[in-house]
């Protein structure tokens, strides 16, 4: 009572389900009441991201109503809809009980009416909720005996296939193009059991993020060719990360066999990305398997090119850039640290450096653009974007302005290091890179690399600067790698290693935390205390990957 | 009881009776200028008085249905329910051809009385001429000033347009017709929001039957005691009836709610009875969609509350299509279970497929593959569907599940009969060959 009155205090409604009492969010329905206090109501077409349908009638219950003559509450003589029905103070519901479980089983009889059993050749067996609530709630044996109607398997675009004899009719992929992205291509054909979710012709599914509809099919019917038949998903092992697309750094899960990631996935994160991640950086993580990547470490000398031990490297760099600083000087050292670098990383680099060469310049590496923030829905503004590809295609732009802020002393963005490069200002520098496309100018880059004296280079591919340095690195990926990105809008977003880097090479931070003489094993949970002295946003920056308020 | 006057088809039959003087000659327009001297409030009472009940199948007092509407609205649709869907329905499609004024006069009133601005009338795709013959009567009602800015010279202005349907069952549904008329997919809303608080453009919504519009020009002109005096006391005013089938005279005909079906079948000035050598078997009274009747259940009344006696859903719209003592109940189960199968808007679950299955089993019965076990499946599915046990959006399963409820109950042994009737191992091959 107090809530509805009072429009500032608000009381967490209280509801009974099944006897037990459970607190809820003002403004919840039932069902997500009921799924947050750990029941397993089954539902399809209720997805929290988009509108309620009602459409799929599994989670219906028995409620509590007031009986439209007399006032009084009484069980209603029908099933209500729990994604419809917001709860209220003192509501009663009960989905333990036979009417409720009598409907789901009809209902799961129902949807295998006509789907093809062809389980041992779907992609989503392992996480179908047509195989879950089956298993739970329905009963082992169909009892329609006659010819099943077969429902086309289409092509529906570039990256998107449909196989409508698996499909559940929930909408939820139509409301995804409707409500988020905005680009509405798919609709319905046809009406009864011959229902087909479908492209317009000429129109195929082809939008920034479509890859959600896949997420969002709670059934086999959406499928991803990229992922089609590569991998039975129980192999999968799934690690929690942080897209490294774009600065809008989206919660994504990793999921991997075999130190190979197969799929990238959306993680929920309301303050980031809800439920949703866009295709640029859902297949973006290609590059991490390419055979072109550098794998081993070189020392020149001279003309002499060797490869020494992992172990060894932390000693020669640390040997050769003191020889360098005695020789010209603390402040002709320079280390570029690119934005795709956790700000662990870029942390103990920077302090390794400013350790040996207190003046030497730190630079932030070059930021790769395209074209404009895209949001959607398409043309969407202020309040009604849901989702917002970023121009700025790296990660952690904001988290190397941090270290870079915290260390103060001399810093340089990345053109103003070239020139002064160029013009032959630094005899030592340190350059990062870790980009998955082409970054430098290749005349700029021969012309620098000749003027610094130790060029120590660090990348995942080759690049031009590499014929001239002193020590090339080998770089991870971000799937390799553990630590921390911030994105453009300033969250801090921890990530978790989720493969192994290539064989030898150890990831990163572990190498620049042995550089930086630290003892012990690396974890980002280490740096970041080290780090919340000068920077106290890093003291804790770990969240607990959180469980979506819906069941899938 | 003196003989029944014709109301609402008065003017059918009359040579040129869609004309606006014609309508004008034989006492129209007149109610509609009697409303609008009256508040919308009065008018709302005068209504809910004469307990005017929706001709549209469900019977819900319209007078009541207007004032659910929100006091402080300020945008108000109406909209004419003219998609006559339900399949041995004609009624509206007779006062539409033959009283096109008479349903423009009712819609005034309905509008004036809910203050709606705007009236859309939901035509049927299929209703080619009769969307002429509207157009026309609503063309010549703007020209003399009966609609459009200031109706009849009063404050009170009103647009008519006419908009038709691409031909499906679920748009005779509220919510339905209002998605439809909103341009999208003819899907039916959940509720609530109900209509009248938010309904088509998300305004509130008043969505009336043609058959009950046509009423409210009487109604105003004779007064609501006139009104309840025709007909049972819950079931008062005319109303049109439908016949087909093997009988006489198949037709629309007007009667007051007090007749029964066998009245309705063998009136002479009605059905006109059977075609000679023909019996009646059963029939569905009230559209397909309420349920079938033996030949020993014709006495039941054409009102609103009678056919549930009779393990009907309703009185529907009360269009009775008879079958003969020859048809087989094979077929007429098949025939309606593949309506509703091809009709399911495939929205719900256990609409969408129950009734597929339902025709797939009713098939197999019709093929002579039938099992004894299937009829008990049918029951169990139909019981298993519909919105009265919640399990719906909206009343299509219902109506599904009635007409094949009854049919499989009532005429259970003819059913089992011709099962057992079947080459032995007929149904076992099928299944063998289906798998």
């Amino acid at each position: 009572m107090t809530a509805a009155c009072n429009g500032r205090l608000k009381l967490m409604p209280k509801i009974i389900i099944d006897n037990k009492e459970v607190e809820c969010r003002e403004g919840a329905s039932v069902l997500e009441a009921a799924l947050a206090g750990g029941w397993n109501v089954p539902h399809y077409c209720f997805h929290p991201g988009l509108k309620v349908v009602a459409s799929c009638r599994l989670c219906l219950m028995e409620m509590k109503m007031p009986h439209p003559k007399t006032q009084e509450l009484d069980w209603a003589p029908k099933l209500v809809p729990s994604c419809q029905t917001h709860v209220r103070e003192g509501m009663e519901v009960r989905f333990d009980s036979d009417p409720v479980k009598k409907n789901v089983e009809n209902c799961m009889e129902f949807f295998l009416l006509n789907h093809p059993l062809d389980c041992p050749v779907c992609d989503q067996a392992g996480e179908c909720h047509l195989q879950d609530y089956s298993f739970e709630f329905g009963r082992a044996e169909s009892r329609m005996v006659d010819e099943k109607w077969k429902n086309p398997k289409k092509d529906i675009g570039p990256k998107t296939l449909l196989y409508q004899d698996r499909c559940v009719l929930c909408s939820r992929c139509i409301r995804f193009t409707e409500e988020i992205s905005g680009t509405h291509e798919l609709t319905l054909v046809n009406r009864g059991s011959k229902l087909e979710i479908d492209v317009f012709p000429g129109f195929p599914l082809d939008n920034p993020l479509q890859g959600n509809v896949v997420d969002v099919c709670p059934v086999g019917c959406l499928l991803d060719k990229d992922f089609l038949f590569k991998k039975r998903v129980w192999s999968l092992e799934s690690t929690p990360s942080v897209c490294a697309g774009c600065a809008t750094g989206c919660s994504i899960r990793v999921d991997h066999a075999e130190r190979v990631v197969h799929r990238l996935k959306p993680r929920y994160n309301p303050k980031v990305n809800d439920w949703w991640m866009c295709d640029e950086g859902r297949f973006g993580y290609k590059y991490v398997h390419d055979d072109k990547r550098v794998t081993t470490p070189t020392v020149r000398r001279g003309l002499e090119d060797s490869t020494p031990e992992w172990a060894d490297l932390p000693g020669i760099i640390r040997y050769r850039l003191e020889e360098n600083v005695q020789a010209n000087g603390s402040e002709k050292v320079a280390a570029v640290l690119s934005p795709f670098m956790g700000c662990e990383e870029a942390w103990l680099l920077g302090k390794f450096i400013r350790d040996a060469a207190p003046d030497a310049t730190l630079v932030i590496g070059p930021i790769p653009r395209s074209g404009e923030d895209q949001t959607f829905p398409i043309g969407a503004t202020g309040d009604d974007i849901r989702f917002t590809i970023s121009q700025e295609k790296c990660p952690n732009r904001r988290g190397i302005e941090m270290v870079l802020e915290a260390a103060g002393g001399k810093t340089l963005d990345f053109e103003a290091f070239v020139a002064s490069a160029t013009a032959g200002a630094f005899s030592a520098a340190w350059v990062v890179g870790g980009y998955p496309a082409e970054w430098l100018d290749k005349k700029l880059a021969v012309k620098m690399a000749a003027k610094i004296e130790l060029l120590i280079v660090q990348d995942i591919f080759e690049n031009p600067l590499m014929g001239g340095a002193a020590v090339v690195l080998p770089a991870c990926a971000w799937v390799e790698r553990e630590g921390s990105f911030v994105n453009k809008a300033g969250l801090i977003q921890t990530f978790e290693r989720a493969i192994s880097p290539p064989e030898g090479v150890p990831q990163d931070g572990a190498f620049f935390f042995a550089l930086a003489g630290f003892e012990g094993l690396y974890t980002g949970e280490r740096v970041r205390e080290q780090m919340a002295g000068k920077i106290p946003a890093f003291a804790d920056a770990y969240e607990a990957p959180l469980k979506p308020v819906h069941a899938h | 009881m003196g003989k029944f006057e014709p109301v609402l088809t008065r003017n059918v039959g009359v040579p040129h009776s869609t004309d606006l003087k014609v309508y004008e000659l034989r006492g129209g327009y007149r109610g509609v200028r009697k409303a609008l001297k009256m508040t919308p409030e009065e008018l709302i009472d005068e209504v809910k008085d004469a307990n005017l009940r929706g001709r549209g199948g469900a019977g819900f007092p319209a007078g009541v249905k207007w004032s659910f509407l929100p006091k402080d609205r300020t945008t108000t649709y109406l909209c004419v329910n003219a998609d006559e869907s339900e399949p041995p329905t004609f009624c509206n499609r007779v006062l539409m051809e033959h009283d096109p004024h008479q349903l423009v006069e009712g819609i005034i009133i309905a509008a004036y009385a809910t203050q709606s601005q705007v009236a859309y009338i939901y035509l049927r795709g299929e209703f080619h001429e009769q969307f002429h013959v509207l157009q026309k009567a609503v063309d010549e009602a703007y020209a003399s000033g009966y609609l459009g800015q200031g109706v009849f010279g009063s404050d009170y202005s009103l647009d008519v347009y006419l908009h038709r349907g691409a031909g499906a069952y679920v748009c005779g549904e509220e919510t339905g017709l209002i998605e439809s008329l909103e341009g999208k997919r003819g899907w039916p809303r959940i509720k609530p929001p109900f209509p009248a608080i938010e309904g088509l453009f998300r305004k509130p919504t008043v969505v009336n039957n043609v058959e009950t519009l046509s009423c409210l020009p009487h109604i105003i002109e004779r007064g609501a005691s006139w009104f309840t005096s025709i007909g049972p006391p819950h079931s008062a005013g005319p109303k049109l009836f439908c016949i087909s089938g093997p009988v006489n005279r198949p037709g629309c005909y007007e009667e007051t709610m007090e007749i029964t079906v066998r009245e309705l079948i063998e009136r002479d000035d009605l059905g006109g009875g059977m075609l000679p050598g023909k019996k009646v078997k059963g029939v569905l009274p009230g559209g397909a969609s309420m349920g079938a009747l033996t030949a020993d259940e014709l006495d039941m009344k054409m009102d609103f509350d009678d056919p549930r006696k009779y393990g009907l859903l309703g009185l529907g719209t009360a269009a009775a299509v008879v079958f003969d003592e020859d048809t087989d109940i094979r077929l007429v189960l098949r025939n309606l279970a593949r309506f509703y199968g091809t009709e399911s808007c495939g929205q719900c679950t256990q609409c969408r497929e129950g009734t597929s299955w339902m025709y797939k089993i009713a098939l197999r019965i019709e093929e002579g593959a039938g099992r004894l076990e299937d009829l008990d499946i049918l029951l169990e599915t139909a019981r298993n569907m519909g919105m009265m046990p919640g399990l719906s959006i909206c009343g299509l399963p219902d109506g599904a599940t009635y007409p094949i409820e009854t049919i499989v109950k009532k005429f259970r042994s003819e059913l089992e009969a011709a099962i057992r009737a079947q080459p032995p191992g007929r149904a076992q091959e099928m299944l063998r060959v289906l798998n």
